[in-house]
């Protein structure tokens, strides 16, 4: 049975009533005295989403509940604990196990671990460094942020440390990444792992296709490669196409450099000049890059990057990827289907002699660390030759390791006898990463190969490179794209 | 109280404070008092700091960068072609959702507003994607139901032999639509039911007896009666879609194709950019257009007004 009229007349006021308790419609329709009040506040519910991206500089908003909890064990256990910020893959998975047994064990020194997603991780070690604020004793960042953090003062100079610590032995660090860690002569980071990239293809599917692809491959040998290897269930090639100056940024970069191209012009004073984007040889790189996707690349490539390749590679869905060194350990670790089924080849080129790029996750002491000592203890044994030895015990044993960091690591006899086709490229793939002339033109800012060393590349090539990622994915034209992101690029030039 | 101080000229104002209708009025003030002080302190402070923000330019990533610059951070958004974009995405994005899902929700209320078997467990079905949390329902779809190699969608389209589409990536702002008038309808759906079930059966029985069909009846009687209904859902929806981040971050990655407002403005601040003084002046530039465009579309959806009084 309905309720009466007069009922349902209520009701209906009440749902109405709703509306305006919420108080978010309430200025225009209340007539009494404190409509005033009233309008401000829908004004201000209306706009929540923008307080919350504005409310930020303030840095009133509450920090994740992880992080809370582990900063408050930091106070509570006087000194005798820190907090770490690193990026979750699988790598610093390995560390977290490892850390109370050996290094808890052997200093008395508690450590927190706030593991967050590669994004995130920015966003947060940025907020917290910049302001000085004593969140994290030991922030994980890259080659990108180290020198550029240094010369803003947000770090600590690690040099005279790591310099009188001879067991820690600094000189062993490849020197290509001490360098890019540091500005000035000071180094402001010490590397955990360190990547070069470079071409991973199936041996098999090569021979079967009748191709021969040359320890130091072009582009254009690795196109028709691609071309040959290509079938119905299997791409040619695996290259990134997902948004983001660390993810298609990084490839296409490489790519760009090597054909010429650049982001922007270099003024006399190194300050950015000019943007390059929709002309020369960044327009050929990504025409090029795009070309080669349509013709032999894999499916959706507009939201593949690293794990996504890896994942096809590993189901036999691609013959051939362009991509990080650290991927070789995974491919060829004991429970991979594809294990020495695999070659490596040297970064394809164009017109310059080399064009891996390098990166490295690195260890980095904020300016605002009260705790130095404990800090440096936990950076110096995570980066030390003993933690590499340590991480071979693990499940995944000698193929498993972080790469990339020390000289010493491609003379471990264990090291090469379980990774015998691509620890010896790997190496040669970081001594031959052109990090300071990684293109044909002189680069603003401080020295990078997939990244331009300024505060301004991080936003720039984030925002450009979705842009060129719509283009892969086919909703706008290359040249719309390159445009739009010439557009984006000119925003900062001087 | 214009009234009170005709009346008593002579009053002491010791009196006035304690005048009947003072008193009255401070009975119903008092006890919203925190909630409004709440209020002013978690979104006036930090708009009136936004505004202040909005006027410097500070990028975070220059230490020293600090400094007055008065309003030319207010030129930038009208020269913005990507700001623009983002603002028509918004539009997009509020709107179809909208309007997509006042539609489906009415069809599905008149479905439940007559009694079978099993209405219960339906209803409770059809209310769950309301339930779930926005980021969760951004991942379910886009691994789940889009991705063009797993997804279940795809997994369809293929076995009805047409080629896998990547969703999200191709069709970036129809995925966005698509999950949000999934997460929506139920919304709607609740409040159109509400005004069914509120709909007098004597009317609709005189309708029939003077034999009206059910579409004359549907578009004469019901849909008048639903029309405050709706509204209030339309009203209720854009608020909250205005605001969409979620959806817009997790399922298409802030592609530029689906970029609304919100995402863009994060963009510029910690999202990347880490232009405060910059991305302030666009949160305040929508702000003030929120609230022009707010108080328009009040004015215009009379009868919520009538009611309201």
């Amino acid at each position: 049975m309905k309720p009466p009229k007069h009922v349902t007349q209520k009701r209906r006021r009440a749902a109405v009533g709703v509306v305006l308790a919420l108080g978010l419609i309430a200025s225009a329709c209340s007539k009494d005295s404190s409509s005033d009040t009233t309008a401000t506040e829908a004004a201000a519910e209306a706009t929540e989403a923008v307080a919350e991206a504005t409310e930020a500089p303030a840095a009133t908003e509450a920090p994740a509940a992880d992080t809370v909890a582990a900063t408050e064990a930091a106070v509570a256990a006087d000194g005798g604990s820190i907090t770490v910020a690193i990026v979750d893959n699988p790598t610093m998975k390995d560390i977290q196990t490892l850390t109370p047994d050996n290094f808890t064990k052997q200093t008395g020194i508690k450590v927190n671990y706030v593991s967050l997603n590669e994004q995130t991780l920015r966003e947060q070690v940025t907020k917290s460094v910049g302001s000085g604020a004593a969140q994290y004793d030991v922030v994980m960042i890259g080659p990108y942020e180290a020198p550029q953090f240094g010369a803003n003062g947000w770090l600590q100079d690690l040099t005279a440390q790591a310099t009188a610590d001879t067991a820690y032995d600094v000189a062993d660090i490849i020197p290509a990444v001490k360098g890019a860690l540091s500005n000035d002569g000071k180094m402001f980071a010490v590397p955990f792992y360190a990547e070069s990239s470079f071409l991973m293809y199936r041996k098999d599917i090569a021979d079967a296709a009748g191709v021969k692809i040359p320890d130091a491959p072009t582009w254009d040998e690795v196109a028709a490669a691609a071309k040959k290897m290509k079938t119905a269930d299997m791409a040619g090639i695996c290259l990134r196409g997902k948004p983001g100056w660390g993810d298609l940024g990084a490839s296409l970069g490489t790519v760009v450099n090597t054909f010429g191209g650049t982001w922007w012009e270099a003024n006399a004073d190194g300050s950015i000049g000019k943007a390059q984007v929709n002309t020369g040889g960044f327009k050929e790189a990504f025409n090029f890059y795009t070309q080669l996707l349509k013709d032999a690349g894999e499916p959706d490539a507009a939201n593949a990057s690293f794990n996504e390749c890896l994942t096809l590679m590993k189901d036999s869905k691609a013959a051939m990827w362009y991509d990080a060194t650290v991927a070789a350990g995974i491919l060829e670790s004991a429970d991979s289907p594809i294990k020495g089924k695999l070659a490596y080849a040297l970064a394809p080129t164009k017109v310059t002699k080399a064009s891996g790029w390098l990166w490295s996750w690195a260890l980095a002491m904020p300016a605002g660390t009260k705790n130095t000592d404990a800090a440096w203890k936990f950076m110096s044994w995570a980066t030390s030759k003993d933690y590499i030895k340590l991480a071979a015990t693990l499940p995944g044993g000698w193929a498993g390791i972080p790469p990339g960091s020390r000289t010493s690591t491609y003379s471990i006899p264990e090291y090469l006898a379980a990774a015998p086709s691509f620890a010896p490229r790997t190496l040669a793939a970081m001594l031959a990463a052109p990090i300071d002339n990684p293109g044909t033109t002189k680069r603003p800012g401080l020295p990078g190969v997939q990244y331009v060393g300024v505060p301004e590349f991080a936003d720039i090539g984030t925002r450009c490179t979705a842009e060129l990622s719509a283009a892969i994915a086919g909703n706008q034209s290359n040249d719309e794209a390159l445009d739009k992101c010439q557009a984006i690029a000119s925003e900062v030039s001087k | 109280m214009n009234a009170v101080t005709t009346a008593a000229p002579s009053e002491s104002p010791e009196q006035r404070r304690f005048s009947p209708l003072r008193r009255k009025q401070w009975s119903r003030r008092l006890p919203l008092l925190p909630a409004l002080s709440f209020t002013i302190v978690v979104t006036q402070l930090p708009f009136l700091v936004t505004i202040w923000y909005s006027l410097h330019r500070w990028d975070f990533l220059k230490p020293g960068s600090f400094s007055w610059t008065g309003f030319e951070n207010y030129t930038k958004p009208l020269s913005d072609q990507f700001f623009r974009a983002a603002v028509w995405h918004t539009v997009l994005i509020t709107v179809g959702t909208v309007v997509i899902a006042c539609t489906l929700g009415t069809v599905l209320a008149l479905l439940l507003d007559k009694p079978f078997f099993g209405q219960g467990f339906i209803r409770t079905l059809l209310i769950t994607p309301f339930l779930i949390m926005p980021v969760a329902a951004s991942l379910i779809w886009r691994h789940g139901f889009l991705d063009a190699t797993y997804g279940f969608l795809n997994w369809i389209v293929s076995s009805l032999g047409f080629g896998r589409t990547a969703f999200t990536s191709k069709f970036p702002l129809f995925s966005v639509i698509l999950v949000l008038v999934w997460q929506w309808t139920p919304f709607m759906m609740l409040i159109i039911l509400a005004g069914l079930q509120s709909q007098t059966a004597d009317v609709l029985e005189a309708a029939r007896v003077d034999g009206a069909s059910s579409l004359q009846m549907f578009r004469s009687l019901t849909l008048p009666h639903l029309r405050s209904y709706l509204e209030l859902g339309a009203l209720l929806g854009s608020i909250y879609l205005v605001q969409t981040f979620d959806t817009v971050d997790q399922l298409v990655g802030g592609a530029p194709d689906a970029r609304n407002v919100p995402y863009y403005i994060y963009q510029r601040s910690i999202g990347g950019g880490w232009k405060f003084g910059q991305a302030s002046a666009y949160g305040v530039v929508v702000v003030v257009a929120t609230i022009v465009i707010a108080n328009l579309a009040l004015r215009l959806i009379s009868t919520l007004l009538e009611d309201a009084k």
